[in-house]
């Protein structure tokens, strides 16, 4: 028996799950950073290649980009994902209960240092909020670098990390392009960073920490996201110039990252700072005049379907565990024959 | 004439069915077989009340300095024409009785008080015995308060008066063992000549030891506290017979009742009003009965009752003592930054002393539930201790001979630790809701301000 009441529940969530994208300033597609970026786009189309503003405008709304097969399936994926995320909502590790846990243990192991404190003569409240806003951006963005090396450098992540490398063509919606399994890696991730930021905080500074936040988000985040960021998936090659690229990765870094070309390959991982990128030897910088070519070697049209970018990864990983095991197979057999 | 008897039926059964469904705790019909009296109405709770004023007064008594006669009187003493002390009428908020007697006669605080043993202080006392010995130190004191042993006498008998009579007289007899189906039946009258059955006053003392007024349920949790704390605004509000006056029987608000006004007034819990709603219904239930033995089905659902009362009773006190372990906290906090600064520590040990009374007398009330806590109980003690941890990092360690005795104990940030302990044992063993002064607040408020997962955006 279909339980309608759950059903309507499921769906009105669904529904706003969707909407929250467009309406909620810690999503990347918020509308007003969609609007930034455009405007961002257009004056670098006029100033620095010299566009009319109506054909500016005419080539970031050019159709073909917009309603590829590429990006058609990015909107499929999009919608379909935020029910599978709904139901794999419990999988995600809670923030709240590993902070809280994580608080709990450092009171058994250590007694908090009277210097943190801020109720009498220690740091004011304001300094602790810039302090903690500005380190959990950078962490999470330390974090964000190291498992998105880690997606194309382990074959079975590269499998589901993959899905969002076939796109062909780059809207901001494509940063939505991601297997559900890679979602709760996201997930996992931020909850163990931010949770153990969080519990680190309050166990220094008591009740005294707050986020610094604008339109919800963290204001660092909020910063990034409306100089531009939705333009990271986009034709538009803006790069920063070779000084300020080596500090941050602009949108024609990101780009390379997308590019077909196997030159191109394992590059820019970072999301906002590049300074893990010249750390780990893989900071790429962009020419405002590439021409890049997305996605990986050999996608098919089939790779658009939905139901192939929800199951390749599985039968991708399968296949190669099935080959590790055959080899195996035949290299005892092998040896049992010497 | 057939018309006549039909009207007086229907009418009849309209005014059985509104008595049903009474949301206030009053008029409840007289059901005891072959009741003779003037009475009314049968629900009795006065000599409750007159114990809830007894209490307000010995506790504004110690804090005043009063002699331990003075505070005996009231609270071990039965004499006629004690003035109450509190409440008594304010400007904007007048009260209707102004001795103990006019509400009942007769009445202390020492012969309800819990005989069973307490574990939480030094000495294997009683109950009973634990507060006597608080009230002859109490008066040894500069108005309740020994910064020696860092005992708050104020804090520590009021809490515990109310854990060690109110609450354990209503959850641990009244609404336990007397519930029994051949404990004061309710086929017969509870005594001689009264007014009402066995069940019906059984019923009716717990909900008296509860301390709400008799329309809490008309009331929101704000109504409710500001009664308690006879604010002009809340006056309109108490007078529900509209009398121009306050009755201290059934239109004031009391111990229990006013804390969890106070945590339910916040929004997340509704201690009050799930309380009061069971002991209505249950009142409904036996009134339904009407002076016949309740059946089996009856008893049960009255004991389903009970326990909803038990539990939420129970879960109220878990709160005050999360609420002040959290205050406790905070001025643990302040007074080492005090310390470590050599400033003057006089007015935040005074509050740190306040705070753990209520904290420690609260965690004692718990023992007296009738309920064995296990290593709930156990690790509470342990954290907590005698004492709070004194400035010398010392804590009470022992009663000899009628003294406290201190021995080298734990650091004041270790003892800190421990407060966030208590916190984290009242949630796990009590799952405490409205969770005032949260020392993990701060985790809850910073994980919603980072927002969820759930978008699954790429790099």
């Amino acid at each position: 028996m279909i339980d309608i009441a759950w059903v309507y529940e499921f769906a009105s969530q669904w529904f706003e799950q969707i909407i929250s994208l467009v309406t909620q300033g810690s999503k990347r597609v918020f509308v007003a950073y969609l609007v930034s970026a455009l405007v961002i786009a257009c004056a670098w189309l006029v100033w620095r290649r010299g566009l009319g503003i109506g054909v500016a405008i005419r080539h970031l709304f050019d159709p073909t980009l917009w309603w590829s097969k590429s990006s058609s399936a990015d909107y499929q994926l999009l919608v379909v994902n935020q029910a599978v995320m709904l139901v794999l909502k419990p999988l995600i590790l809670s923030k709240l209960a590993l902070a809280t846990v994580l608080f709990y243990g450092l009171n058994d192991l250590f007694i908090r240092p009277l210097w943190s404190s801020s109720s009498l003569g220690g740091l004011s409240a304001s300094t602790i909020a810039v302090f903690f806003t500005l380190t959990l951006f950078v962490v999470d963005d330390a974090s964000r670098y190291y498992l998105h090396r880690l997606m194309h450098r382990w074959p079975v992540l590269w499998a589901f990390h993959r899905v969002h490398h076939t796109a062909q063509t780059l809207t901001p919606f494509t940063v939505l392009r991601t297997h559900p399994i890679e979602g709760l890696l996201f997930g996992l991730r931020s909850a163990v960073v931010q949770g153990t930021l969080i519990a680190i905080f309050v166990f220094l500074f008591a009740n005294k920490v707050s986020l610094i936040t604008v339109l919800g988000a963290n204001v660092f985040t909020a910063i990034f996201n409306g100089l531009g960021a939705n333009l990271r998936h986009s034709h538009v090659s803006i790069c920063y110039g070779s000084r300020l690229e080596s500090w941050l990765i602009s949108p024609a870094q990101h780009q390379l990252h997308h590019s077909v070309e196997q030159h191109h390959w394992d590059c820019n991982y970072g999301a906002f700072i590049a300074l893990w990128d010249r750390m780990g030897n893989t900071l790429v910088k962009a020419s405002s005049e590439q021409q890049l070519i997305y996605g990986v070697p050999n996608v098919g049209p089939q790779e658009h379907t939905l139901s192939h970018l929800y199951w390749q990864p599985f039968v991708s990983v399968w296949r190669s565990f099935r080959h590790r095991i055959q080899i195996k197979t035949r290299i005892e057999t092998h040896e049992s024959n010497d | 004439m057939n018309k006549t008897i039909l009207s007086i039926l229907v009418a009849t059964s309209v005014i059985l069915s509104a008595q049903t469904q009474a949301s206030v705790y009053a008029d409840f019909p007289i059901t005891v077989k072959g009741y003779a009296g003037d009475k009314t109405h049968s629900e009795s709770f006065a000599g409750q009340m007159a114990r809830h004023t007894l209490h307000n007064s010995v506790k504004q008594l110690v804090s005043t300095g009063a002699t331990f006669d003075q505070t005996s009187a009231y609270f071990s003493g039965k004499g006629e024409g004690r003035a109450i002390i509190n409440p008594v009428s304010k400007s904007g908020f007048t009260v209707l009785q102004i001795k103990v007697d006019e509400l009942s006669a007769g009445k202390n605080l020492a012969g309800k008080a819990y005989k069973g043993l307490i574990t939480g202080m030094p000495g294997n006392l009683t109950g009973a015995e634990l507060l006597q010995l608080m009230l002859e130190k109490a008066a040894e004191t500069d108005n309740g308060f020994d910064p020696l042993t860092g005992y708050d006498y104020t804090q520590l008998i009021s809490k515990f008066t109310m854990g060690a009579v109110f609450y354990n007289q209503a959850v641990d007899s009244y609404l336990d063992e007397k519930l029994a189906a051949d404990t004061k039946p309710n086929n017969k009258a509870y005594k001689e000549g009264a007014a009402y059955t066995g069940k019906e006053h059984v019923w009716d003392e717990a909900f008296g030891y509860f301390g709400a007024p008799a329309h809490t349920l008309d009331l929101t949790a704000n109504d409710v506290y500001l009664i308690a704390k006879q604010k002009p605004e809340g006056f309109a509000k108490a007078d529900y017979n509209g009398d121009g006056n306050v009755s201290l029987v059934n239109e004031m608000a009391y111990a229990h009742a006013y804390y969890a006004a106070g945590f339910d007034k916040g929004g997340k819990t509704a201690y009050l009003h799930t309380i009061v709603q069971a002991f209505v219904d249950g009142r409904n239930l036996i009134t339904a009965a009407n002076g016949e033995a309740l059946t089996d089905s009856e008893r049960s659902e009255l004991v389903a009752y009970a326990q909803v009362i038990k539990t939420q009773w129970q879960r109220l006190i878990a709160e005050a003592v999360f609420k002040y372990a959290g205050s406790v906290y905070g001025d643990l906090e302040r007074l080492e930054i005090i310390i470590e600064s050599n400033g003057d520590a006089v007015k935040a040990y005074r509050s740190y002393v306040k705070h753990w009374g209520e904290l420690k007398g609260f965690a004692l009330a718990l023992e007296a539930g009738g309920v064995n806590l296990g290593d709930t109980g156990v690790k509470l003690n342990r954290l907590l201790g005698y004492s709070p941890v004194l400035l010398g990092n010392t804590q009470v360690v022992a009663l000899v001979d009628g003294d406290f005795v201190q021995s080298p104990s734990i650091s004041l940030s270790e003892y800190r630790v421990h407060m966030i302990k208590i916190q984290k044992l009242m949630l796990d063993a009590f799952g405490v809701e409205a969770r005032s002064k949260d020392v993990t607040a701060n985790l809850t408020e910073l994980v919603g301000s980072l927002g969820d997962a759930l978008a699954a955006e790429n790099d």
